[in-house]
């Protein structure tokens, strides 16, 4: 009898597979000039508006899927899904925010500058995420206890939460899924475009170097702007105003 | 040189510059197997066509970013695959691969390998029974690079982990299998 790996080999021209369908990609507009190793185009390439790609493109089948950019799949959904309770765990093992650390620890492990924003001052913890669990460049998150004028989240348990990211193009570190209630903006930080979700709890779920969701069991998040910040995805979340939220981005 | 198809890198220097005809041509030459892969994680065609379809697009935005001399298909399986793996959660359901033979298929195909030829009907089908009662994991990392015939670089960007790990992984579903078909003899 032959071995079983030339069996398996033997086997490939047997295996039945569904019709290659005539795939008919719509290829939207490229910015031309942008060359590998440019740190700028880079980090404007990284949230480049993916909102002509859409309007070239037919919407698929159960769900529409609409990119943030290249690190953000947002995933629009009828009805959000329950997630699972939280476990009454401490804060970073329950948001799924890494290992506890300080600042300084944190921006000693990553190559990158972790940005700061002033408006909110010293963060109360800090956490830090990296692989295999998080994105190949890392993911630093700092949380904000209790801030005057932004209610502490009955999802979050906090004020804010600032979470920042990277690592290669094609990694992508949040998936959110976003249900009909809830509304997704385009605004602009720093003059490049962001996005705002607000109006009504979304799927929010961290994803590793290996493009795996990190953890089963999506959690709810409240109010979230994302926008790029010199090659790095920034996610600031909370029950806040879009003002206060735009207010916080231009403070890092 | 006329006649002769252009290379990959050839290729995707002129979409870099804005040719689209060349990149359509790079879709033309990996459909098939983006759409397997995809297939391979989403279990649907439908799923599996959505995921392709959105990853070549990505791919194209992502281009700049290409490295010159890198590999292009392990670049792109990794983003339609988690493209797929998105379309896969974001469903809802369970997904579970079904491997199927294909009607009528005869060894003697003029289209078929000698190792085919070695192998009798029964004898595929109890194989393909093996592998299908075999977990998710086990089943996938064994459907990847023998069915799929990817790399190890490939299989590990299709399935989302380290190199290093398909190889533990497969080389234990290999085990696996081979203790099942020795526990049940093939004909």
């Amino acid at each position: 009898m032959p071995d079983l790996e030339d069996q398996l080999t033997a086997l490939a021209g047997a295996i039945e597979w569904p019709t290659t369908p005539r795939l008919r990609v719509s290829l939207p507009a490229r910015r031309g000039g942008l060359g590998w190793g440019r740190p700028l185009a880079y980090a404007a390439a990284a949230v480049v508006l993916i909102v002509a790609v859409l309007l070239a493109y037919t919407p698929t089948r159960d769900a529409i899927a609409a990119w943030v950019n290249l690190h953000v799949t947002i995933n629009r959904v009828q009805q959000v899904p329950t997630p699972s309770p939280r476990p009454s765990a401490a804060l970073g093992e329950r948001l799924g925010l890494g290992t506890p650390t300080t600042l300084n620890q944190a921006q000693a492990r990553l190559a990158w500058q972790v940005g700061v924003p002033s408006m909110l001052g010293g963060p109360d913890e800090v956490y830090l995420q990296q692989p295999p669990t998080g994105p190949s460049g890392g993911e630093v998150t700092l949380v904000y206890a209790q801030r005057t004028d932004i209610p502490v989240s009955g999802l979050t348990g906090v004020s804010v939460l600032v979470t920042e990211a990277r690592g290669r193009v094609d990694e992508i570190f949040f998936q959110k899924t976003v249900g009909s209630e809830a509304t997704v903006e385009q605004v602009t930080v720093g003059g490049h475009p962001a996005y705002w979700i607000s109006g009504h709890p979304h799927d929010f779920a961290f994803v590793d170097a290996n493009g795996n969701v990190y953890g089963e069991s999506l959690r709810l998040a409240t109010n979230t702007l994302i926008f790029d910040h010199n090659g790095t995805i920034v996610r600031i979340e909370g029950d806040m105003t879009r003002a206060q939220a735009l207010q916080i981005a231009n403070s890092i | 040189m006329e006649g002769r198809p252009a290379d990959d890198s050839d290729l995707i220097s002129r979409a870099q510059r804005g040719e689209t005809a060349a990149y359509e041509e790079i879709v033309q030459r990996y459909q098939q197997v983006a759409f397997r892969t995809a297939y391979v994680i989403t279990g649907t065609a439908a799923d599996a066509e959505d995921a392709a379809q959105e990853g070549f697009v990505k791919a194209y935005r992502a281009l700049d970013r290409f490295r010159p001399g890198a590999e292009w298909r392990p670049w792109l399986l990794r983003i339609v695959a988690n493209e797929a793996r998105n379309r896969a959660r974001s469903s809802g359901r369970r997904h579970h691969l079904e491997l199927r033979l294909i009607e009528g298929f005869r060894p003697g195909d003029a289209a078929q390998s000698p190792e085919a030829v070695a192998i009798a009907s029964d004898e595929r089908r109890r194989l393909i029974a093996l592998l299908n009662a075999m977990v998710d994991e086990d089943r996938l990392v064994i459907a990847s690079r023998y069915f799929l015939e990817l790399s190890g670089e490939e299989t590990a960007a299709a399935l989302g982990i380290p190199e290093g790990t398909v190889k533990s992984r497969l080389s234990r579903a290999l085990a696996r299998l081979r203790a099942q078909v020795e526990e049940a003899p093939l004909a």
